[in-house]
């Protein structure tokens, strides 16, 4: 069976690394994008199952990223996750009107982050609702 | 790391940010190295690594009082610091 494919799109290095770390150990199998561009053709190409995404990005925001995926009919269902070092206030809210699943702010728990993926999977898998 | 902006209005936000990263990039490593995900350690090396990650987790907390929702100038932010460290001592 084809392991679950997870796209990080962060711009800071290290972030990526930690967390495909992480990721890697709990069996996903991680996609790498450093900025908005490469992030959307990623989300063309590879189809993941789930992005964990970063709002602050060169080359248009995570804002920008949501609204292309949001745009096509084929990737409009993906979940997303967003993980980001912005402030709350102005930006929880748009995330999650701009279509997000979860907003999380770093630093993030690890046992947090992989609930919040295994239950966004779950419901886009159609075997749970958001709520349950 | 981007040049702090020299707006007062920003600041809170540049600082949210830059620390934010920092911060996540100490607890992901951290938590990598306690969880035996690079090899396992010893016990005293888990517990100093424990003691990081403790103090790291400390520091998330004052960012999440003192900073977000602040909106402004370097005074206030620098005064709602103060009073968060007054109720952590």
């Amino acid at each position: 069976m084809d392991k679950t494919k997870i796209l990080v799109v962060d711009d800071n290095p290290t972030i990526r690394k930690g967390l495909g770390v992480r990721l890697r150990a709990n069996d996903y199998e991680v996609l790498f994008a450093q900025d908005a561009i490469s992030a959307t053709a990623a989300l063309v190409t590879e189809r993941p199952d789930l992005v964990v995404l970063d709002l602050g990005l060169p080359g248009g925001d995570g804002f920008v990223v949501m609204e292309r995926l949001q745009r096509n009919d084929r990737l409009a269902s993906t979940p997303v996750i967003v993980l980001t070092g912005r402030e709350l206030a102005g930006n929880r809210d748009r995330a999650l009107q701009a279509g997000a699943t979860a907003f999380f702010q770093k630093p993030v728990d690890d046992s947090t982050l992989l609930f919040a993926i295994r239950k966004a999977l779950d419901v886009s898998r159609g075997e749970l609702r958001f709520d349950e | 790391m981007t040049r702090p902006p020299q707006a007062s209005s920003n600041l809170s936000v540049y600082l949210s940010h830059e620390l934010r990263n920092a911060l996540a990039c100490i607890h992901q490593f951290g938590n990598i190295l306690v969880d035996g995900l690079a090899g396992e350690l010893s016990g005293e090396q888990r517990e100093y690594v424990s003691i990081m990650l403790e103090n790291a987790s400390k520091i998330r907390s004052v960012l999440d009082s003192a900073l977000d929702g602040v909106p402004g100038t370097p005074e206030e932010c620098a005064n709602k610091i103060k009073n968060v460290s007054k109720l952590e001592t």
